[in-house]
């Protein structure tokens, strides 16, 4: 028989799930009232450009903490990789992309290094990268000779704050481009979520009756066009946009359509299982952290050029901020459980909030204050959810 | 008969292994052959475990010689084990809470299409059918094991056995959480295992689960074989003798011919 769920019963089945996009949507609603500037296309655009580094550490980090693994070191990461980046793009002129490389092989790099100590020498991956952290910002005060360089300019300046794009569909005061893009997303979207329904019916799984789930496919595509239209009005779509939606598409593809990501899970869930069932641990283990790595190099790019040069003292806490984006969006901290979508809702979470305190001129102490107990309560949130499941 | 049925399935000879100071085992032989439930039995601490775990591939013997079908074999990893046919379900059920059905009868063996990509939906095909030969109550394959009962469970570990067609099965206390309807149905499930003409290696503390259901009784004490019985004919008694070192093997207790 296929069951059909009603509204109230697909809410309490997704608590985790649908609550942390309740809150997420919450909160916009929360700014926008208070703040008429809030979803203006420049504040849009401004707070995807602003946290677009949190959200690519984020998804490294999400695979880290499923695998049961910590990794606070990304921080000095991206400085490092910055850094280099730096050295090579403005003291010695070299082209933008040997810039880029470098940062990423840098990152890479320092991936392989952390995933062999934890990997192979079974070092837990929170004194690796306590270590890492330490180490890593050490070299970026070396590397950079203690003073700060900028500014890239050009093609490396565009990455971060560029809009490549604009207007190659032409259009007056909208970018039609950004519209064709985002019209594709909610076409993509909603024949995912149609075949995902298919597939369920055909197994006879609890599907949600036709009125809600053609009401939610509804809802995300007027939010999305909504989201779209705006920032096609301000100057069309991103580069950093568009790497995001790559970075986020491919990982949850790796993450939940992989062996690679079904290995991440199953050793976070259960290390002595997936030992014995043949998992190969320890490659696994290694390859995630150079995964990280990477994605903290990407992330030093996207920083480095965002802020138009490298300081030593840069991405300073970028850590805590992925860690805390992982966390809020559902992963446990046990591991073996979180998504790339959840940790993105929690980045993106965490940027709304840093974005609208600061539009409100709401002092930085209170930001960070408002912050930690937002951590606090979704993890909270999350404890109470899990006992709930097991009381029943 | 012939000589491929008389050369055993599973044959290990003189198998040692110290862990520091403890003598685990010391010399210890086991034949098993097709068509046939060896029963492994023995106090706490016996060494029964140890060895299922070099069968497995998760330890290694420190000295010993290992043959499948007559051919030397080392078996460095579980990943080896399962490639030379060895299936093994741990005591401590080595299943993933966070995982659903499908994912853990695959683990570690998921099955790829032609381009090398995770194949979900035949995986999927191949639990579903080897959960209905199980005639196992498991909801859905789609469930996290988190979500199942401890005989549920138990179902799905004995299931990962049957994936990729095994020779030998291995079976590490696998009635040891279970009610008496869920014993039942796993002792089932062995027999179904025997009729397949695989060797199975049990591994039990309960004497009434192992008389029903073994074909031969290997004690093993202290980390040494301690008798070898057939289990239709030999009493309680005896058996019991030999696992709390009242009867001594080298004393006076014959060991039975392997091959029945």
């Amino acid at each position: 028989m296929t069951a059909i769920a009603g509204f109230s019963e697909m809410v309490t089945r997704n608590l985790r799930q649908s609550g942390i996009f309740a809150a997420f949507v919450l909160i916009v609603l929360l700014f926008s009232l208070l703040n008429s500037n809030f979803l203006s296309p420049g504040n849009l655009t401004n707070i995807v450009l602003q946290y677009s580094y949190i959200l690519i550490l984020a998804i490294g980090m999400v695979m880290v903490i499923v695998l049961g693994q910590i990794d606070l070191s990304v921080g000095s990461v991206v400085a490092l990789t910055g850094a280099v980046a730096a050295v090579l793009v403005i003291r010695n002129g070299a082209p933008w992309w040997v810039g880029a490389l470098a940062a990423l092989a840098v990152g890479g790099l320092v991936g392989m290094w952390q995933g062999f100590w934890v990997a192979y020498v079974g070092i837990p991956g929170f004194i690796v990268t306590l270590a890492g952290m330490l180490l890593f910002r050490g070299m970026t005060y070396r590397v950079l000779d203690n003073v700060s360089l900028s500014p890239f300019g050009g093609t490396y300046y565009d990455v971060a704050n560029g809009f490549s794009t604009n207007g190659w569909f032409g259009g007056y005061g909208v970018d039609v481009f950004t519209l064709v893009i985002f019209g594709l997303a909610v076409v993509g979207y909603a024949v995912s979520q149609w075949r995902t329904r298919m597939g369920r019916i055909a197994y006879q799984q609890v599907v949600e009756s036709m009125p809600i789930f053609v009401a939610k496919i509804a809802v995300v595509a007027v939010v999305v066009m909504a989201f779209g239209y705006q920032l096609a009005q301000y100057r069309g779509l991103p580069n950093i946009l568009i790497l995001l939606a790559v970075l986020i598409l491919a990982y949850s593809v790796i993450t939940q359509r992989s062996v690679f990501g079904r290995h991440i899970y199953a050793i976070g869930g259960n290390l002595n299982a997936a030992q014995l069932s043949g998992v190969k641990v320890r490659k696994v283990t290694f390859w995630t952290f150079v995964n990280m790595g990477l994605l903290a190099g990407v992330a030093g790019v996207v920083f480095s050029s965002r802020m138009n040069g490298a300081q030593p003292s840069a991405g300073n806490m970028f850590e805590l901020d992925a860690i805390a984006a992982a966390f809020i969006g559902g992963a446990s901290t046990t591991g073996g459980v979180g998504r790339v979508t959840g940790a993105m809702t929690g980045a993106l979470i965490m940027a709304v909030m840093s974005n609208g305190m600061q539009l409100m001129g709401v002092p930085q102490s209170i930001q960070q204050m408002v912050k930690g107990l937002v951590l606090l309560l979704a993890v909270a949130f999350d404890v109470w959810n899990k006992r709930r499941a097991d009381a029943r | 008969m012939t000589d491929a049925t008389r050369v055993p399935l599973l044959s290990m000879r003189g198998i040692s292994k110290r862990f520091g100071g403890v003598e685990a085992l010391a010399g210890v032989d086991l034949d098993v052959h097709r068509h046939e439930v060896v029963a492994l039995v023995g106090d706490n601490g016996a060494g029964k475990s140890t060895l299922a775990k070099m069968v497995a591939g998760v330890l290694t013997p420190d000295t010993g010689l290992v043959e499948i079908e007559g051919v030397p074999v080392s078996i460095p990893t579980p990943a080896a084990a399962h490639a030379l046919g060895v299936a093994t379900v741990f005591q401590d059920l080595a299943l993933c809470d966070n995982l659903d059905v499908t994912s853990n009868l695959f683990l570690g063996r998921e099955l790829r299409d032609a381009r090398g990509v995770r194949d979900d939906e035949r995986m999927e095909q191949v639990a579903r059918q080897i959960l209905r030969d199980l005639t196992s109550r498991i909801p859905s394959v789609r469930v996290p094991l988190a979500h199942l009962s401890a005989g549920q469970r138990q179902s799905v570990a004995i299931a990962r056995t049957l994936i990729g067609s095994p020779r030998i099965v291995v079976l590490d206390e696998p009635t040891a959480a279970l009610s008496v309807a869920q014993t039942a149905e796993v002792l089932m499930h062995i027999e179904g295992l025997r009729d397949l003409g695989l060797g199975v290696v049990l591994i039990s503390h309960n004497m009434t689960d192992v008389r029903s259901v073994a074909d031969r009784i290997e004690v093993l004490r202290h980390g040494r074989n301690n008798g070898s019985f057939d289990a239709r004919t030999t009493g309680y008694e005896r058996i019991l003798g030999a696992i709390t070192g009242a009867v001594r093997a080298d004393l006076g207790v014959p060991p039975v011919a392997a091959a029945s």
